[in-house]
C-alpha cells in the first residue's frame, strides 16, 4: 500500500460528518459533568482550574483507559484481516473464513472485558455503524460512463465481501460487532497500517469526546479546536506508546504454561480508570441527557 | 489426604459435603500463606480465613490458592484485616530477593460445583507507597453454581499520607460459567513515567480524586436472586440531576448473563463508607449464609 493511498484513505476517515455513531456517544462525558466532577478536587493547586482543564482532565483519563482497553483489539484484528488479504493462492477463502472465526474470538472477548451495560451499548452502536460506512460509502460505485468496469477478484472484493458477511452475523447476533474490533477490520480492508490505525482510532475518539464537550456547552468550539493540536497530539502519542504494542493475548493462552500465561494476563488489555467505569454505567440514571453514552 | 509437599506459598482447600455436614478433606497451606477454619454453628457453611504471615505481603512474595467446593456446600472465603502489601518488610533492607521478584503475586483458582457456593468476602488490599502488586482470580462455575466475587482496593496508609502512591496494581477476574468466559475483569492502576512531550504528568491520584477507595462485586447464580433482584431495584430507582461537587460514594450495576449475575462498582471517599454499603446490599446473605457468618464479613 502506498503512502499517497493511505493518506488519503486518512482524510476520508478523518471527516467528521462520516456517519459513524459518534455524534451521540460521549462515552461518559456527560454523566461526569452532571455527577459534578467538573469541580476543584485538588487541595494542592494553586491556581484554579478551568472548563478547559476539567475537559482535559476527563480526556486525558478517557483516552487512557479507552486506549489500554481497546488498542489490543484493534492490533489483533486488524492483524488477522491483514494476513488473510494477503493470502494470494488457492486456499485465500480458508484465510478469510479463519479470519471470519478470530473476528468473533476478539469479539466476544470485548464483550466479555467490557462490563459496563452502557459502554456494550455504545460500542455495538457505533462499529456496527463502522461496517455499513463501508459497505455502502466506501463500495466502488457503478459508474459505467466514468469509471472502468472490472471484476473485483482481489483483496478488495475480498476484502468488501468479509465485511458484508460479517454484517449479516452481526445482524442475525452471531456476534456482537464491537467498535475496536469493527474499527480493525474496516481500517485493514481500506488497507490502512495497523499503527495509522490504531492513531486515528484514538485521535478520533478524542475529538469525538471534544465535540461532545461543545455539545455539552462546556467549552465552545474554538476552544476544542485549540485542544485539539495542543492537547491531544501529545496525548495520543503517549496513550500509542503506552498501548501500541499490547495485544489480547487471545492467540495463545490455551497453549502456554502457567508462567507465560500470568504474563500474557499481564501485558493483555485492561481498564485503567474505574471511577470513568462507574460514571459511564450511571448514565441512563440521569434526569436529562442529550447523548446516548 | 495430606498432600506430600507443596511449593512455598501454595495452598489448597477441598470442601465435600457427606449428606450432614461439610468436610474438608483437604486444607493446607504453606508459608506465607496460612489457612484457619473456625467452628461453625451451620453444618452446610463453612469459613476459610487466608491469612499471611505478619499480616502482609512483600515485594516478591508469590501466594497461590486452589479452592474447590462440592455437593451443595457452602464456603466463605474472608481475610483478617486488609491484604497489606509492602515494597519490602518494615526494617528490612531491600534484599536480593526483591531485586529479582518486585512483584507480589497473589492468585486463587475456584471451581464451584452445581449447587454450591462460594463468598469471596475479603477485606480491602492496601498497596503500601511503591509496592507492586499482582492479584490473578479465575472461578469456575456450573450453571447451578451461585458465587459472590468482592475485589476492593484502598489507596494507601492515609494516616503517612500515602494517597494512590505504590507503583502498580493490576487484578484480574475472570468468571467461567460451564466452560465458557463470562466476564474478564481487568483493571490496571499504575503510576506513568512522565513521557516526553509539553504535558505534565497526570498522577493516579488525580485520576481517581477524591475517591480513596474502589470496589468492584460480581454476583451470579440462585443463592444471589434476591441480592440482585433488590440491588437492581434500587439502582434503578435512581435519579441524577445536576450536582456541584461529587457524592461521598458512587456505586453502578451492569447485569451479566442475561441478568442471572451482575457487576456491582463502588467508589467511596472513606474505606469504611463502601464496607457499610456492601453489607447493606449484601443483607440477604444473613439468611444464605447465617447471621455469625454475614457478621464476621462485614463487621
Amino acid at each position: 500500500m502506498d503512502s499517497d493511498h493511505e493518506a488519503y484513505i486518512l482524510l476520508l476517515l478523518s471527516d467528521s460528518n462520516l456517519p459513524t455513531g459518534s455524534f451521540v456517544a460521549s462515552a461518559g462525558l456527560e454523566s461526569y459533568v452532571t455527577h459534578g466532577f467538573f469541580s476543584n478536587l485538588s487541595s494542592s493547586s494553586t491556581t484554579s482550574p478551568d472548563k478547559m482543564d476539567y475537559t482535559v482532565n476527563f480526556l486525558r483519563d478517557s483516552l487512557s483507559t479507552y486506549g489500554h482497553s481497546a488498542l489490543p483489539f484493534v492490533l489483533d484484528t486488524h492483524r488477522a484481516i491483514e494476513g488473510a488479504l494477503q493470502d494470494t493462492n488457492a486456499s485465500a477463502d480458508d484465510a478469510m473464513d479463519c479470519a471470519m472465526a478470530r473476528v468473533q474470538e476478539l469479539d466476544e472477548l470485548y464483550e466479555t472485558m467490557t462490563l459496563n451495560h452502557i459502554a456494550r451499548r455504545a460500542s455495538k452502536t457505533q462499529g456496527v455503524a463502522l461496517l455499513t460506512l463501508f459497505s455502502r460509502g466506501f463500495a466502488k460505485p457503478r459508474l459505467s460512463q466514468h469509471l472502468e468496469t472490472s471484476v473485483d477478484s482481489g483483496a478488495d472484493g475480498r476484502a468488501a465481501s468479509f465485511v458484508d458477511r460479517l454484517k449479516l452475523l452481526v445482524r442475525r447476533e452471531g456476534t456482537h460487532g464491537h467498535l475496536p474490533i469493527c474499527w480493525g477490520v474496516l481500517t485493514a480492508a481500506l488497507g490502512l497500517s495497523v499503527e495509522r490505525s490504531q492513531y486515528l482510532h484514538l485521535f478520533l475518539q478524542a475529538r469525538s469526546l471534544l465535540s461532545s464537550s461543545v455539545r455539552l456547552n462546556t467549552i465552545g468550539p474554538y476552544a476544542a479546536q485549540q485542544l485539539l493540536l495542543h492537547a491531544v497530539r501529545p496525548l495520543v502519542d503517549a496513550e500509542m506508546s503506552r498501548s501500541k504494542h499490547l495485544d489480547t493475548g487471545l492467540s495463545k493462552s490455551s497453549e502456554v504454561g502457567k508462567e507465560d500465561a500470568d504474563e500474557e494476563v499481564i501485558r493483555g488489555p485492561a481498564m485503567t480508570w474505574p471511577l470513568g467505569e462507574i460514571l459511564a454505567a450511571r448514565h441512563d440514571l440521569q434526569h436529562s441527557r442529550i447523548f446516548n453514552s | 489426604m495430606a498432600p506430600s509437599k507443596i511449593e512455598q506459598g501454595h495452598g489448597r482447600v477441598v470442601l465435600h459435603n457427606d449428606g450432614y455436614a461439610n468436610v474438608f478433606s483437604d486444607m493446607s497451606a504453606t508459608y506465607p500463606l496460612k489457612l484457619l477454619s473456625p467452628q461453625l454453628p451451620s453444618p452446610n457453611v463453612s469459613v476459610v480465613y487466608m491469612l499471611s504471615y505478619g499480616g502482609g505481603l512483600v515485594g516478591g512474595d508469590r501466594v497461590v490458592l486452589d479452592v474447590e467446593v462440592h455437593d451443595g456446600a457452602r464456603l466463605a472465603i474472608l481475610s483478617q484485616g486488609s491484604t497489606k502489601v509492602f515494597k519490602a518488610r518494615p526494617g528490612q533492607r531491600l534484599s536480593a530477593r526483591w531485586q529479582l521478584h518486585p512483584v507480589t503475586t497473589q492468585r486463587l483458582a475456584v471451581r464451584v460445583a452445581p449447587r454450591s457456593a462460594l463468598f469471596l468476602l475479603p477485606d480491602p488490599v492496601t498497596c503500601f507507597r511503591a509496592a507492586k502488586y499482582h492479584q490473578i482470580q479465575t472461578f469456575h462455575l456450573s450453571k447451578d453454581s451461585s458465587a459472590v466475587l468482592l475485589d476492593w482496593i484502598t489507596s494507601g496508609r492515609k494516616s503517612l499520607g500515602e494517597e494512590w502512591v505504590f507503583s502498580k496494581y493490576l487484578s484480574l477476574n475472570e468468571v467461567w460459567i460451564e466452560g465458557k468466559r463470562v466476564a474478564k475483569d481487568s483493571l490496571l492502576l499504575e503510576e506513568r513515567d512522565s513521557l516526553p512531550g509539553p504535558l505534565t504528568p497526570r498522577t493516579l491520584a488525580e485520576s481517581l480524586a477524591p475517591y480513596s477507595c474502589y470496589a468492584t462485586l460480581i454476583m451470579y447464580g440462585m443463592l444471589l436472586e434476591d441480592t440482585i433482584c433488590h440491588l437492581t431495584a434500587a439502582y434503578t430507582a435512581i435519579t441524577v440531576f445536576k450536582q456541584h461537587a461529587p457524592p461521598p460514594l458512587l456505586w453502578s450495576l451492569s447485569p451479566i448473563c442475561e441478568g442471572r449475575g451482575c457487576v456491582v462498582r463502588v467508589a467511596a471517599k472513606e474505606t469504611e463508607h463502601v464496607r457499610s454499603w456492601i453489607g447493606n446490599a449484601l443483607k440477604d446473605l444473613e439468611g444464605v449464609l447465617g447471621v455469625d457468618v454475614y457478621r464476621r464479613a462485614f463487621a
